[in-house]
Order: C-alpha cells, then structure tokens, then sequence
C-alpha cells in the first residue's frame, strides 16, 4: 500500500465535498476538476494508463470546459446559499440510508469471506482460481503492461466489445443531434407558439 | 514503475473501494440538496466517475480488462450526456426562468 493511494484518495474526497459544498458553481467546477486529475492519478497506479490519459483529455479537458463556458455564459457572478429546508434533510436521509447499504452490502457473507485471517472479496477468490489458460478472462498485469496498455485496451474494444463500441458511437451521434436540435434558435413563425 | 504489480496489494483494494462508495455517497447528496441544475449535473459527473473507480479497482484485482473498457464506455455516456444537459440548462436560461431545480418541474409554462 503506498502513501500516495492515501494522499490522492484524500484530496479525491476534498475536492468532492469541495463540489458539493461551494457556494459559487465556478468553484465546484473547479474542484471537479481537481477531483477528476486525482482520479486519473489513481488509474496510473490501478493500472489503467490510458484510461487515465482519457481521463484527463476528455473529463479533465473537453467535458469541464463546457461546464466552464456554460457557467460563464448563464451566471458567473452568482451565489446560491443551501437551504436547508424540508428538501435538504430528505436528501441527507436518503443518503444515510444509501451509505449503511453500501455498507452492509459490502459486508455480508456472499460479498466476502471471513474465514481466512485477513477477509477477502468471493470475487477475488474467484479469479484466482479460474482457469488462467482462458485468454478471455485473465489478463496478468505484467502481461498487459508488456503487450501495451492501449494495445490491449483497444484490442478488446475492436474484437470483444465491437458491439457495444458501435452503439456508444450511435449514442453520440444522436447526443450531437440532439445538442445542435436543442440549442437551434427557434424561426420567427414558430415563435408565437 | 506505476502500474506495477508491487506498486499496490490486496489491502488497498477495500480502501479503493470506500474511497468510490464515498464519492459515490457525496454525489449523492449534491444531487438531492442542490438546487442549481449546474451544481447537479456535477454532482452526477461525480457519481460517474465513483463508479469508474470502483469498475477500474475491480478489473485490476481480478486480472480482468473488462473494468477499464467499462469505464471508457461511461466516460462516453458522461460526455453525451453533459451534452444534451447543458443544452436544456441554456434553452431553459433563454426563456428567461430562474435556474433552479425546484421550479422546473413542468415541461412547458
């Protein structure tokens, strides 16, 4: 276990409250961004180099400087105070009781095996145990890592999940159709409706 | 080297996954106590990407590839979807309505 897993782990959780709790929506985006960079530096040490690269292109990049333009355009100056009204003591409940079922999930005995000393997931049991000749399923970190990261990655993504990389292209295109359809200024006749 | 297999063990792997339950639980609340739509649709960002943690932790301590081509598959839903979110925040700034969440629940005045 390294130091920096808890370093990075703790500014993820900052930044999240940080985009929760900040007042002006310029801050929360700007700790979403923090928050995404301290994610892709958790996908370099899970192994994930070019999903943390992704990570930081897109999210990082792209997707928060929408939000940025969008924040900019609507409201920059403005602060919204939490109310803290019926609404927001629903909210808290509700996600009470989301986190004590996270919890219980994650401890009852088909999630993990408390027999040995140290508890372990059923899952990871399960992939030791497969069968490691099955080129489908285990894929050795020092095997990816000596293949390519993205080689493997997109390997997988052209053979294996071709299906499912189509229709997420389709999904984008109908998303830019429907952006350029909703933002499209309506004609002069069409207005008195 | 980053990435390695000596860089984390097995115990890390429940710490990984408190950490995504929690920014999960976090996304949680912004979405139910916020009122602005910006500061909700933030919030859902920040559920997605709870999630990818969590598909990414599992693939690697399973040996499996499929977390990370999971992840890049929500990563393109997130994006779609910030997409057509923001369209409809700025269509429903242009009618001149105040951003918030509460008063928005017809589709037409």
């Amino acid at each position: 276990m390294t130091a920096l897993t808890y370093v990075v782990g703790a500014i993820a959780l900052l930044t999240a409250i940080g985009v929760v709790a900040s007042r002006r929506t310029i801050y929360s985006a700007l700790s979403l961004v923090g928050n995404m960079i301290s994610l892709a530096v958790l996908f370099l040490l899970l192994n994930a180099q070019f999903l943390a690269a992704v990570q930081v292109i897109i999210y990082a990049g792209a997707v928060m400087v929408l939000f940025i333009f969008i924040i900019a355009l609507l409201s920059p100056g403005a602060e919204d105070a939490i109310v803290q009204d019926r609404r927001f003591w629903v909210g808290i409940v509700v996600v009470g009781v989301i986190t004590l079922q996270i919890f219980a999930l994650a401890n009852n005995d088909t999630t993990r095996d408390k027999t040995g000393a140290t508890p372990v997931l059923r899952g990871q049991k399960l992939a030791q145990a497969a069968n490691p000749s099955d080129p489908g399923f285990q894929f050795n970190v020092d095997d990816v890592n000596k293949a390519g990261n993205v080689q493997t990655a997109g390997g997988q993504l052209f053979t294996t999940f071709l299906l499912p990389f189509e229709i997420t292209s389709l999904l984008l295109l109908v998303a830019a159709i429907g952006a350029v359809y909703l933002t499209r200024r309506p004609p002069a006749d069409a207005r008195r409706l | 080297m980053l990435g390695d297999s000596e860089m984390l063990d097995d115990n890390s792997f429940p710490v990984l996954l408190a950490l995504s339950a929690a920014l999960f639980t976090i996304g949680a609340m912004g979405v139910l106590v916020r009122r602005n739509p910006l500061v909700v649709f933030m919030s859902i960002e920040l559920m997605l990407n709870a999630v990818n943690l969590a598909f990414v932790t599992f693939g690697r301590f399973l040996n499996s590839e499929e977390g990370q081509i999971f992840a890049f598959m929500v990563i393109v839903v997130a994006a779609a979807e910030v997409v057509v979110g923001l369209a409809l925040i700025t269509q429903v700034f242009r009618t001149g309505r105040e951003l918030d969440v509460d008063e928005l629940s017809e589709m037409k005045e």
